[in-house]
């Protein structure tokens, strides 16, 4: 007999967007779970804060903007997006992002919504 | 319900062990591992809050091949067996890298 658990999977960014592929990664795979139905949530946590401020366009230092898909999450139903509180005062970012249902959460916060997720993949 | 911390970055290095400590909860496993061992020597250390019952473990032979003393009174010394055994008895696992 199977046993059917719906399982909560955490994406954790932590990086920033443009030197490396981990953001791109994150947003791949957050994408497929979306796509099977998965419940997703996604967390961003020190440089991974860059890649949720508003201004931003790779296309000027040639590299592919993944960040405009962002917008995309609602269609996913990828609706629990959270961001450390704590990471944007460090870097002297305000609260103003380029997609909407951004939840920002002090540390402690933080740490407990991200310790309600079953598996937590770390980018 | 803890969560098993897998640190693999050296702080002295980068910011992995600080966001480590950032979600620390009452209770949680660390396991330093790779170049996570150069921790032991970090002032980061010290931050971790001593009431929050943090379990500190550093893989023996990971530590000695980078010529860290161990301090047996503040860290578990443990090897790879014992690390999957954790990974059975903790709730959830974050790799730090």
């Amino acid at each position: 007999m199977t046993q059917s658990v719906n399982k909560l999977t955490a994406i954790l960014n932590a990086k920033a967007p443009y030197s490396n592929a981990a953001g791109k990664d994150a947003l791949d795979i957050t994408l497929i779970f979306g796509s099977f139905e998965q419940s997703t949530s996604l967390f961003f946590q020190g440089d991974g804060v860059w890649q949720l401020i508003q201004g931003q366009d790779g296309n000027i230092i040639s590299v592919k903007d993944y960040l405009k898909t962002f917008s995309a999450f609602e269609f996913y139903d990828i609706d629990n997006i959270y961001i450390c509180q704590e990471s944007l005062i460090e870097r002297g970012l305000a609260a103003d992002f380029h997609i909407e249902q951004v939840q920002v959460l002090a540390k402690k916060e933080f740490a407990d919504k991200l310790a309600t997720h079953h598996t937590i993949l770390r980018f | 319900m803890p969560t098993l911390h897998i640190v693999r970055q050296s702080a002295f290095n980068s910011d992995d062990f600080a966001q480590c400590i950032q979600v620390l909860r009452d209770n949680d496993v660390i396991v330093f591992i790779d170049d996570g061992c150069y921790n032991l020597h970090h002032k980061l250390i010290n931050s971790i809050d001593s009431e929050a019952n943090i379990q500190l473990n550093v893989i023996g032979k990971h530590a000695q091949a980078r010529g860290i003393k161990i301090d047996e009174k503040l860290f578990s010394v443990i090897n790879m067996n014992n690390l999957v055994e954790l990974t059975l008895t903790t709730s959830r696992v974050i790799t730090w890298q």
